[in-house]
């Protein structure tokens, strides 16, 4: 069977992401035939999109033994069919940088340093502070004047010392889950950079 | 985007303007190279000659702040050399509607302004209504009562040699770019941040709707007004609704004076009072019943005379009432304008919790050089999050296309989905509160909140699209059985028997299916709509408002590519595109089959945009639709930038946005003056830095690319100051100074304004004082005067000085 690169790509990237060759209905000869000269042997394809500007490049990422060996653009993607822009084409040294925060850290009141906490420490912070800064600035009603001038007490239920703000970095679900709590916890200062 | 990205191909010519695309959204260049092969003109409009501008036919420099001047000029040479689609405009646009008598507009403000206020009485902007609370229509467009006639009286006064005086762009471009522009059909037109960062920012982009209603430009494939959003999935977190003003997809959310449904919907009409119920039916299932409203008092109620914007929140930080701010993936302390504020401001607060991928500026801004940690009191939590091939879910590019991405690999050490941290967060908090009979308590106890943890995303989603949840019986005939998806908008009901979180995403998971995840790139349209792949709103439209692409019986206009048509034999609205139509077996011989622009009460088009409600039948109490309004006016005016060095030559004595307010807060909002700040200053990113720079400035072959911040400069301002590029110059503003390097060039140049020299400079605004690449921020400079409707701050036009530093460094 003579299964070119991009055929591969394609075969390996449609539907279920994450099909290694051999799951492919190909016999082990086969499969080793198809990947014969291609460094990624072996390795599993997940197809992603690109996470800077709002073009949405696909990307194809490879995957062996856990470990992201290589990120590249999909040439099977409507939108930018195998290319990539400088930002994109780097986006494969953000994964294991260095530099990425890996614990959860704490800077207490005055402090000139950060400290490392278990993240059972640190929702507990935020759990409880959100729970305190909601008791200690509620807001039940708002009095206003209606249309006809009459001083009314609108039941409003708020607290306006809470700020969300984020969202365009991540995923649509993770934005809804973000306004959705902001919500219930009942602050009105829900936003995210879309102005940026 | 109306259109999308690969639907570019399709456009005879490009007007790019406020957008350097080549550079920052790399990606559209290859379908607008597709066309410009096929013989499709390019217009690029820029302050700064950029790569866009090297591949462009025509370009034409404009000074930052004067786009409305310039395109003004650009609408009266179509209108008044008869250049604009008088069928399209009769048929799908407000051009005959009668305006009211009332209207008027006179030394640089509307009808109806409280000079005291800062603020308008919008009502005298809409139409005359017959008995049936029917718009009253002229026969023809010179009757000169109707809004046709109105647009052209305002726009007037723009010739091409007012436009020059004012924007800079020589008279005889402006000319030239109208014709180019008006004669090769269908045109698109491409913006992003150089049209919105604006104290006039919607004003600008009503600019482009006029232009291209008036063009026939709009619904058409190749045609249509383009954001080029910003980031990633900006698009999908406004769909989502992380914006203050907005809920379940861009319904106005409900203000104090609004406590009941009903108050609502007499603002906001029943056809979105469907989708809230929608939407309440997913976040309250059910505890959302017609008894109580279907759980809208359980929604926090925003106060009407409060501003809930990110500036808002920075103001309410600095004031000491914002105790606890949660920045998720967003580093104002490099992108928001005036950081030496928003420093101030974050160091009031009690608990800043910054979700992330790296230390960035704002997680650490107890660090920020000149800055004593000791006396900064704010706890801080940094939650290392996770990046896009760590995680997997859906997001939204400006071609409104929702793809889904799977998880390749893990997150690094410790760190988690963001999702994981969300849903642990609103679970401690729910546990925190088990068993309050605290009505302040009820929406966390009675809020639907159930997703699996082994497919968090794919039962967000699920909640996003929608579900059957009482068996329900479309007018078709068609049984929707409790327990199956939401198929689409259509299927949505008003009774509280369907849910669907965001309406304008019902059925993305239709028929069970995950249609995000779809992946067939053949081109069965022939134009690029590849519609088998992932999936795009509203029911996998390419292309809004696609109804304006026929004629009145529904046929295709003459020259325009047929993407939808009424078919009489089969009854019904069919295409390649899905019809954007309210009803496709409503033919055009109904009101329904009319309505190109059914989102608008009115049905068509606005181009001058005053209230209006539509209304089944004119006795009802509830209006069906209410149209939205600017509030700075109905049509664009020219004003001058907060920070300007010359007059508003149209109107002196109004300067400004007449419903500006700024400062907002006095003392921390200073504005500077030609007089001390000569040059003008616009900024932008650069193609290898992105935004804040949190991430790329962690790439260390990005930083070998593009290693520091710098000032580019006119080469005539920079031999008056005598300084060569690799010098270091000092930039100030009335709010801050930064020191960087000089990058001389003949991209920026000295421009004649208003018979004056006015210097433009310009710095890119991506860094701070972390990650591997650190310089200062350009935003320590620039103005945070907003928008009065979007919040968008002025960062592409403020006031600076620029003198050698004392300090030079040899050349790179
Ligand atoms: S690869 Fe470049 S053009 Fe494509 S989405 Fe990423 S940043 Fe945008």
């Amino acid at each position: 069977m003579n299964v070119s690169r991009r055929g591969w790509l394609k075969l390996a990237a449609g539907g279920t992401a994450g099909l290694a060759l051999a799951e492919l209905g190909l016999g082990p000869s086969e499969a080793r035939a198809a990947t014969k000269g291609l460094k990624l042997e072996g390795a599993k394809e997940f197809t992603t999109a690109c996470n800077f500007c709002s073009c949405g490049c696909g990307m194809v990422a490879h995957v062996k033994d856990g470990q992201l060996v290589n990120l590249e653009g999909d040439p099977d993607h409507v939108i930018n069919f195998g290319a990539l822009c400088s930002k994109g084409a780097a986006m494969k040294a953000t994964h294991d940088s260095p530099q990425r925060v890996r614990a959860p850290r704490y800077r207490a009141p005055g402090s000139d340093r950060w400290v490392e906490i278990s993240w059972d420490e640190a929702y507990e912070k935020l759990a409880a502070k959100l729970k305190a800064v909601r008791e200690a600035t509620w807001t039940a009603t708002e009095k206003d004047q209606d249309k006809d001038g009459k001083e009314v007490e609108y039941p409003v239920n708020r607290t306006d010392a809470i700020g969300l703000l984020g969202g365009a970095q991540h995923t649509n679900e993770e934005c809804y889950v973000f306004n959705k709590m902001g919500r219930l916890f009942g602050t009105s200062f829900v936003e995210h950079q879309a102005r940026l | 985007m109306t259109n999308g990205w690969a639907d570019l191909q399709n456009a005879k010519v490009f007007l790019i303007e406020g957008s350097n695309a080549a550079e920052n959204h790399v990606m559209s260049m290859r379908w607008i190279r597709k066309a410009q092969q096929k013989g499709a003109k390019i217009i690029h409009v820029d302050p700064r000659f950029n790569r866009t501008s090297s591949i462009a036919d025509i370009y034409a420099r404009i000074r930052p702040g004067a786009d409305i001047a310039f395109l003004s000029a650009v609408i009266n040479h179509v209108l008044s050399n008869r250049l604009y689609d008088e069928e399209y405009v009769k048929l799908h646009t407000n051009a005959l509607f009668v305006a009211n008598e009332a209207f008027g507009f006179d030394e640089g403000v509307f009808s109806g302004y409280d000079h005291e206020k800062h603020k308008y009485d919008q009502s005298s902007w809409g139409v005359q209504v017959d008995a049936a609370k029917k718009p009253v229509k002229a026969k023809s467009l010179d009757d000169p009562r109707c809004v046709f006639a109105k647009l052209k009286a305002h726009f007037a006064r723009y010739t091409p040699e007012v436009a020059e005086q004012v924007s800079g762009v020589p008279a005889r471009q402006v000319v030239e770019i109208a014709e180019t522009f008006a004669k090769n059909r269908p045109g698109t037109i491409l913006y992003a941040l150089g049209m919105t960062q604006h104290t006039v920012g919607i004003q600008n982009i009503r600019c482009y709707g006029i232009l291209q209603m008036l063009l026939g430009n709009i619904g058409v494939a190749g045609g249509g007004v383009n954001a080029l959003r910003g980031e990633p999935n900006v698009q999908g977190a406004c769909d989502m609704s992380v914006l203050n003003g907005y809920m379940f997809g861009y319904l106005n959310y409900p203000s104090h004076n609004e406590p009941t449904l009903k108050d609502w919907t007499r603002n906001n009409g029943t056809f979105r009072q469907k989708m809230t119920v929608n939407g309440l039916k997913a976040w309250f299932g059910e505890n959302a019943t017609p008894e109580n409203d279907f759980g809208f008092g359980l929604l926090p109620k925003k106060s009407a005379k409060k501003d809930y914007s990110v500036y808002g929140m920075i103001d309410a930080a600095y004031a000491g009432t914002l105790k606890l701010l949660w920045v998720n993936g967003q580093n104002p302390m490099v992108t928001n304008p005036n950081l030496g504020y928003v420093h101030e401001a974050l160091s009031k607060l009690d608990m800043l919790v910054v979700q992330e991928l790296w230390d960035t500026e704002t997680a650490s801004f107890w660090q920020r050089p000149g800055s004593d940690p000791k006396a900064i009191q704010t706890e801080v939590l940094l939650l290392p999050g996770a990046y896009f091939m760590e995680k997997e879910g859906t997001i939204s590019g400006s071609g409104r296309m929702v793809q889904w991405r799977y998880q390749a690999v893990k997150p690094p050490g410790q760190a988690k989905t963001d999702l994981e941290i969300l849903d642990a967060v609103f679970r401690r908090v729910r546990k925190l509160y088990e068993g309050s009979t605290d009505p302040k308590d009820a929406p966390i106890l009675k809020g639907t909140w159930g997703y699996a943890p082994g497919s968090l995303a794919e039962d967000v989603l699920k909640e996003i699209s929608g579900r059957v949840l009482r068996d329900v019986t479309l007018p078709d005939g068609k049984v929707l059985k409790a327990g199956d998806y939401v198929g689409g908008i259509g299927q949505l009901q008003a009774d509280g028997s369907t849910s669907s979180g965001v309406w304008i995403y019902a059925g993305i998971f239709g028929g069970g299916k995950n249609l995000s995840k779809r992946r067939d790139s053949a081109d069965k349209s022939g134009i690029g709509f590849y519609k088998d792949f992932a999936w795009s709103w509203p029911g996998n439209m390419k292309i809004l408002y696609n109804r304006a692409s026929c004629d009145a019986s529904g046929k295709p206009w003459p020259n325009a590519i047929p993407i939808v048509a009424w078919d009489e034999t089969e009854k019904k609205w069919k295409g390649k595109d899905t019809p954007d139509v309210p009803d496709p077996l409503k033919g055009p011989d109904t009101p329904e089959g009319q309505r190109a622009f059914r989102m608008n009460a009115e049905g068509v088009g606005r181009l001058i945009a005053g209230p209006f409600k539509s209304y089944k039948a004119p006795a009802d109490e509830l209006p069906v639709d209410v149209s939205y309004v600017p509030k700075d006016g109905p049509i664009p005016e020219h004003y001058e930038p907060v920070e300007s060095p010359v007059p508003n030559v149209l109107h002196p004595a109004q300067q400004n946005n007449p419903a500006l307010k700024y400062p907002r807060v006095k003392a921390k909002q200073p504005i500077g003056t030609a007089k001390d700040f000569p040059y003008v200053l616009m900024t932008s990113s650069v193609s290898e830095h992105w935004c804040a720079g949190s991430t790329t400035r962690n790439v260390p072959w990005l930083n070998e690319l593009v290693p520091e911040p710098m000032c580019e400069l006119p080469e005539a301002l920079a031999a008056k100051l005598t300084v060569k590029t690799g010098d270091r110059v000092k930039v100030s503003s009335a709010r801050g100074a930064v020191t960087v390097k000089a990058v001389v060039t003949k991209r920026m140049q000295v421009m004649r304004i208003a018979g004056q020299d006015v210097p433009v400079v310009w710095m890119p605004y991506n860094w701070g004082f972390k990650g591997l690449s650190t310089g200062p921020s350009t935003n320590d400079l620039t103005i945070d005067a907003v928008d009065p409707g979007a919040s968008t701050q002025e960062t592409k036009a403020c006031l600076v000085n620029v003198v050698r530093a004392e300090e030079t460094v040899a050349r790179r």
